[in-house]
């Protein structure tokens, strides 16, 4: 293999051949980190190169959800990933959410942290669900001011995930990557690309999702997020319950072949298996991710 | 048709999932085979599903007494009466002991409520806040001067629960998948807290315990506890039972040093 054009002096993730050099932001191969596999990962430290643990899980105020994360902590880099942000809501941006977000954000030192481009709830209610924004002007302006505020309280760039959706708002003026990117230079922050709510969105939509791609700035992708979804046929719904599907891998070659070395995590949310079977899932992402590059590289 | 404004098509999207109010129906636009009507129910069925399901994710015992029939009755009620205002799902369910308390036919077992209480009082000691524990050897650092004016806090994990029904024996049997003996109206006071190893305890008080609890949760001295129990034993007995009550508090983990911030 011929040793990639270097991009930065980051440290080697573990799982990755010795003789790659990668972006300084490459994390590596990781997993979200779930309840069902605190004990074992601390017993057994499985080879993986991070973790990423969702913020709202860990905003209590102890117990031994808290004491696994600090232990698991201290064996592996982890990221925050948050559902509650609801950067794209007209409420007020919540103070107190965001003061448990930098708390947890002092204890913990993550690498990064990102939420959703959405919104969660409005008029004070709470719908606990990512939902869409239209893709128009007033919509981009609004976003961008609000992730440069929550930036500015945390005092770091954030990344923005895009969420699968299953409407589109006749004000929306733009195609859903137009508005994605044009929110996240106002706002200066990174992007997290979610590779299956990108097919997802396509499916529901009717868009192609290798033109996505390409319509995504690629100097601002930081992580992808790689996960199952159930298939209805006429429609495809987010479940994060399944292994990932063939469609959504091939989409994970082209994004490769477009963002180079990025981050890449398995986000399970239910119907969680053993943590070996998702190892073994991680092994197929890394290994699609050595053998496109490496043809890449080669090219 | 003027543009809608992004605050009112979200007031829109809110009232569609939580009243059924169809206006933002006008708001979606129609692609290919799937109606917008089934576009919008994918998100009400996602919204009423999680919160559903953060109910019985919380209250695994009521469910398994009230039978599947009846929780969703609860559950369905429970969502459409209490739309969310939480930022977090851990707190979604907090007013279900109450609702289950005023709402019919829950409110004609009270039994039902106050297994729904217990339940709650479970994950507040699961994820209370941690603190130092103040063990023996904390109390042997104390000279016996400062002992009168001693007073002890309630390590954060601690809960008192004062029943009228026999909600906790009926959480145990079915806890062990046995049919729980029917509903007996009598009072009783329990105790939850997490204990070293992080692990959830209850057990029942005595009326003599429950009323030092309340005591001590109340900021009493030390001088205080034994003036209560001198009220009724004498003082050989009070020294005896204040030292076994303080050596398995103690053991039990159930004081810390510092109070609740």
């Amino acid at each position: 293999m011929r040793k990639l054009a270097k991009t930065g002096g980051g440290q080697q993730p573990s799982s990755l051949s010795t003789e790659l050099v990668l972006p300084e932001h490459f994390l590596g191969f990781g997993l979200g980190l779930r309840t069902e596999h605190f004990q074992q990962v601390l017993d057994s430290k499985p080879k993986l190169d991070w973790f990423e643990v969702v913020s709202e899980n860990f905003m209590v105020d102890g117990g031994k959800p808290k004491h696994y994360l600090h232990a698991i902590r201290e064996h592996y880099p982890m990221v925050m990933h948050g559902v509650s942000l609801s950067v794209g809501s007209t409420s007020p941006l919540d103070q107190g959410y965001l003061r448990q977000l930098k708390r947890l954000v002092n204890e913990l030192q993550p690498e990064w942290i990102s939420d959703h481009l959405c919104w969660t709830g409005a008029e004070q209610t709470n719908s606990h669900d990512l939902l869409p924004l239209p893709y128009n002007e007033e919509a981009i302006q609004h976003v961008a001011d609000r992730i440069s505020r929550v930036q500015d309280f945390l005092g770091r760039q954030i990344l923005m995930e895009n969420v699968s959706s299953y409407l589109t708002y006749s004000s929306s003026e733009m195609p859903e990557w137009e508005f994605f990117n044009e929110v996240v230079k106002r706002a200066d922050c990174h992007i997290l690309l979610d590779i299956n709510n990108i097919y997802v969105s396509a499916r529901n939509h009717g868009f192609s999702a290798p033109e996505y791609l390409q319509g995504i700035d690629k100097n601002r992708v930081r992580q992808f997020h790689l996960a199952g979804h159930t298939d209805y046929g006429d429609y495809v719904i987010d479940t994060h319950d399944h292994d990932v599907a063939d469609p959504v891998w091939d989409l994970y070659r082209e994004a490769l072949k477009r963002f180079g070395w990025v981050s890449t995590m398995i986000e399970r949310d239910d119907n969680i298996p053993p943590l070996n079977q998702l190892l073994t899932e991680l092994d197929v992402a890394r290994n699609i991710a050595q053998q496109t590059l490496a043809t890449k590289a080669q090219n | 048709m003027a543009k809608t404004s992004l605050s009112d098509l979200q007031k829109q999207m809110i009232d569609f999932l939580i009243d059924n109010d169809q206006a933002v129906e006008q708001q979606i636009i129609s692609q290919g085979n799937i109606s917008n009507q089934t576009r919008l129910n994918i998100y009400k069925n996602a919204y009423q599903v999680r919160l559903k399901e953060v109910i019985d994710n919380d209250h695994q015992m009521l469910g398994m007494y009230l039978g599947d029939a009846l929780f969703e009755q609860m559950a369905t009620e429970y969502v459409q009466g209490y739309p969310s205002n939480y930022t977090s799902l851990r707190y979604y369910a907090d007013r279900l002991p109450q609702f289950l308390a005023t709402h019919s036919p829950f409110d004609q077992h009270p039994i039902i409520a106050e297994l729904a209480k217990f339940e709650r009082l479970l994950l507040v000691a699961f994820d209370a806040a941690d603190a130092t524990l103040f063990n023996q050897e904390t109390l042997q650092g104390i000279s016996h001067q400062q002992w009168p004016a001693l007073v002890f806090h309630l390590h954060p994990s601690v809960q008192l629960l004062h029943l009228n029904w026999s909600a906790v024996e009926t959480w145990q049997a079915l806890k062990r998948e046995s049919t729980p003996q029917p509903a007996i109206n009598k009072q009783s006071c329990w105790l939850l807290w997490r204990n070293s190893e992080r692990l959830t305890e209850f057990r029942s008080l005595s009326e003599q315990e429950s009323a030092l609890m309340q005591m001590i949760g109340s900021g009493e001295s030390f001088s205080a506890l034994c003036d209560f129990l001198l009220i009724s034993l004498s003082a050989d007995e009070v020294n005896k039972l204040v030292s076994d009550y303080l050596t398995s508090w103690l053991e039990q983990g159930l004081f810390s040093i510092e109070a609740r911030a």
